[in-house]
């Protein structure tokens, strides 16, 4: 009997890694430039005081990206196919133009981290930003994306440096831990647009259909549904552990200090307990990877979200004429994500946060398609979205919506 | 009040339906079509009232118009069952979905479907997948019309023919067709291949399932190894491997090296095993080597055969056409020693015996050699095949000159 049962465990490690990878390759991607700089600016302004919103973001990001893996599984359809097939031409067109508002101002925030992470080894932006542009353009049509991915991703490894330089500095670790599973709230517009983006970065508009398009493109049988879940825990886990010590590590140095962030080169003083004067290049290495791995996704997955949707030509396999929606989104992304950076004197830390604020606002419509669509029995027969996962999303739903109310209500009451 | 000879399905989805003396009935949320006619007649609405959604008879509705808008118009909601087979329900199962268009030979979006009013009834005529159909559903196809018109531009505007038109019935969308992908059938393999790979997976699993044996056996060696794959592992598996066998073993070599390990064992097993032995037998040959892209189906001939009994043989057999580009000559011990031409056969005697009309020097390859030095001896020779023989000599397979491109064509794709 242990014989069988041991047999049984090694099949089940074989079936997990099978189906592991969308989802952890999603949430990796998910902690990109603008993630980044949230995540320090959370630190640097309040401290550990937003810890136990980080907390309850991972659990709705946990459910929402499982719900997204869940479509692709069951449908073998894009989140865009379904929400055409589903909703018609006026919704679509309206899930679409907020995608694209969300999706433009992240791939903005994408080059800001660019500019900001080669800054920092003195090159100036109007030589980083163009030719990276360029870079972009020519790997997104050379259809080589999938193998540099792995090359940023690999970058982005950099950013465990946050989990030892977390320890390395010494945090309060009480405070820490009181302030992940006691809440407090301040009734600020800074307090609140700063919470608006930290869910923004972390539950974003894009990743819903780059995973749902991933776990597609994967081919995962409905029978390995559950460990695709795992797949997808597993991800939302490892995107707010790096957060969660993003935001210590620059709580207990910055904050502590009461230093500012304004420069990315501020940012990376957080890495100072373990890189010492290291920190900097530490920090713009990782921070690049971040960026351009975003810089080339972004653009790519919104052309993919909006031709299927309006049932355009699309895919790199096919040449320009052949695709000119597609190609010309994709073209279009680069150039006002590069554009607006070469503004002379354009704040890039706070763009990237403007950038995270707007996707957390536009966050909400996106989610309450999906939840249309994950409650639908004629798509998802027997695997509807349970109650306990319902309830999640809509409080996550609710909640913005009722942060972004007081934002709007709050300069009329000065509260 | 005006009538209408035509009209589009977007335009009177979701309005209000009349009875004669102008009392809202309800909304018109569907139209249900026969789908046995070549033009299908539409026999039912989906109305709701209230709360209630019914299903009602048709042939008592009117439409109109009047100040531009179109009218509903129904002497009563007479409820009618409408059965699942054979009626497509106009938005549920076309609108917005995937079609294939027959005529361009590809997958596409529905935007809008036209309807023409007879004094027989209402029928579908075509399908709407331009631009004009899009912005027509979000209200900006006249207003746009208007302002593009003093600059003598327009919207273009692309409709296919029903006739040209194949829906993409499947199991989720709950849709059965008995004549289900008979216009898919006619077309060639290879772009029927092509279409194939372009739907989603669940699709591309169900319409490959409803293609007879043959059909489907001629796709399965176009598909790319994405479908290849996909339709291998969702098929039943005695299916998917009765399909193998009516491949060529060298095909099912290459499929079966890229699916996973263990359902390709499930399907070789599955497999008659002759036939399974012999792609064991291909698959074992490392990548790039002439044993891993050759056929084993090929023709070979004693040598003490006549010029009668060979062509009787191959008669019985009817060889494919790219299996007797050359006829290859063997002894007692299977070796190779030398290869007929069909002209040599229709020039000869009956009577005489191969080894007096065959050519002795053949160009061969071992089973072992690289590819690349294929390549060299078939542009060399101008060859259309090549022999493989085995280390001693034996013939054991041939490459024709079609994988050979198709290697080709391999590598040059992996190094774009």
């Amino acid at each position: 009997m242990p014989q069988i049962a041991k047999k049984q465990r090694l099949k089940n490690i074989l079936l997990i890694l099978g189906v592991i990878g969308p989802g952890l390759v999603t949430a990796t991607a998910d902690n990109d430039a603008s993630g980044i700089a949230t995540y320090a600016m959370v630190g640097a302004m309040f401290g550990y005081k937003m810890l136990w919103g980080l907390f309850l973001i991972t659990i709705s990001l946990a459910v929402i990206q499982e719900m997204a893996a869940r479509m692709g599984v069951v449908t073998g359809k894009g989140l865009s196919d379904l929400i055409r097939e589903h909703f018609g031409v006026k919704m679509t067109f309206f899930a679409m133009i907020t995608l694209l508002i969300a999706n433009l101002t992240t791939t903005i925030g994408e080059f800001a981290g660019i500019a900001a992470s080669l800054e920092i080894f003195g090159i100036s932006k109007y030589i980083s930003v163009p030719l990276t542009a360029l870079f972009v353009w020519y790997i997104i049509n050379k259809g080589s994306y999938k193998k540099t991915e792995k090359f940023f991703l690999a970058l982005m490894v950099i950013y465990v440096s946050y989990v030892i330089s977390g320890f390395l500095a010494k945090p309060d670790w009480k405070e820490v831990l009181k302030n992940t599973f006691v809440p407090s709230f301040s009734f600020n517009s800074t307090f609140i647009l700063i919470f608006i983006a930290m869910i923004g970065t972390t539950i974003t508009p894009w990743m819903q259909f780059y995973l749902q398009s991933s776990v597609v493109d994967k081919g995962v049988d409905v029978k390995n549904l559950k460990y695709q879940k795992w797949d997808v825990f597993l991800g939302a886990f490892w995107t707010d552990f790096i957060a969660f010590f993003i935001i210590v590590a620059t709580a207990a140095t910055l904050h502590k200090h009461g230093i500012v962030i304004e420069t990315a080169e501020d940012a990376a003083k957080a890495l100072q307990p373990l890189a010492g004067k290291y920190a900097s290049a530490l920090f713009a290495i990782g921070l690049f990877g971040a960026s351009l791995l975003g810089a080339h996704i972004l653009p790519l997955s919104t052309a993919y979200a909006v031709t299927e949707a309006f049932g355009f030509e699309n895919g790199l396999n096919k040449k320009m004429k052949e695709a000119p929606v597609f190609y010309g989104l994709i073209l279009l992304f680069i150039i006002i994500g590069a554009g607006v950076i070469l503004f002379p004197n354009i704040p890039l830390i706070k763009l990237m946060i403007i950038a995270q604020e707007i996707n957390g606002i536009l966050l909400p419509i996106i989610l309450i398609y999906m939840l249309k669509l994950t409650n639908d029995k004629e798509i998802m027969g027997e695997y509807v979205n349970s109650r306990t996962f319902n309830i999640i999303a809509w409080i996550t739903v609710v909640f913005i919506i009722i942060l972004t109310l007081i934002l709007l209500i709050e300069p009329f009451f000065g509260v | 009040m005006a009538n209408v000879t035509s009209f589009y399905l977007s335009r009177v989805i979701g309005n209000k339906v009349y009875s004669e003396d102008k009392k809202v009935l309800g909304k018109l949320l569907d139209l249900i079509v026969d789908a046995k006619n070549i033009r299908p007649k539409v026999i039912a609405a989906k109305v709701k009232s209230g709360k209630d959604v019914q299903i009602v008879d048709f042939s008592f509705f009117i439409i109109y118009k009047e100040k531009g808008q179109y009218v509903i118009e129904t002497r009563n909601l007479k409820p009618i069952d409408v059965q699942r087979e054979d009626t497509i329900m106009l938005v549920k199962h076309i609108l917005d979905k995937q079609i294939v268009d027959m005529n361009g030979r590809k997958v596409v979006r529905v935007n809008d479907i036209r309807l023409a009013v007879l004094s027989t009834g209402v029928y579908v005529i075509a399908v709407d997948i331009g631009l004009e159909g899009l912005l027509r559903r979000l209200g900006l196809a006249k207003p746009l019309k208007k302002v593009l018109k003093p600059l003598g531009k327009s919207i273009p505007s692309r409709l296919i023919l029903w006739d040209d038109v194949e829906p993409l019935a499947s199991p989720r969308l709950d849709l059965k067709l008995s004549t289900t992908y008979s216009k898919l059938s006619t077309l060639h393999p290879s772009d029927l291949a092509d279409i194939i790979e372009e739907l989603d997976k669940k699709t591309q699993a169900y319409v490959f399932s409803t293609l007879d044996e043959e059909k489907a056996a001629d796709v399965l060696e176009e598909l790319d190894v994405e479908a290849q794959r996909n339709v291998l592992e969702s098929l039943p598996v005695e299916k998917a491997a009765d399909l193998l066998e009516k491949m060529p073993a060298d095909e099912v070599a290459d499929i079966l090296d890229e699916i996973k390990e263990e359902r390709a064992e499930e399907l070789l097993n599955e497999m008659e095993k002759e036939a399974s032995e012999e792609v064991k037998e291909l698959m074992e040959y490392p990548e790039n080597t002439v044993g891993s892209i050759m056929t084993t189906d090929f023709i070979a001939f004693k040598t003490h055969f006549t010029v009668e009994q060979t062509i009787e043989e191959l008669r019985r057999l009817k060889p494919e056409p790219d299996e007797i580009y050359y006829l290859y000559v063997v002894d007692n011990e299977e070796r190779l020693c030398g290869v007929v031409s069909l002209r040599d056969l229709v020039i000869s005697e009956p009577q005489t015996p191969l080894y007096e009309i065959m050519s002795r020097n053949v160009v061969y390859v071992k089973d072992m050699d690289n590819v690349n030095s294929l390549v060299e001896i078939i542009s060399k020779y101008s060859l259309l095949a090549v022999p493989v023989v085995d280390d001693n000599k034996r013939l054991i397979g041939v490459v024709i000159i079609n994988d050979i491109v198709y290697e080709l064509l391999k590598v040059r794709k992996k190094l774009v």
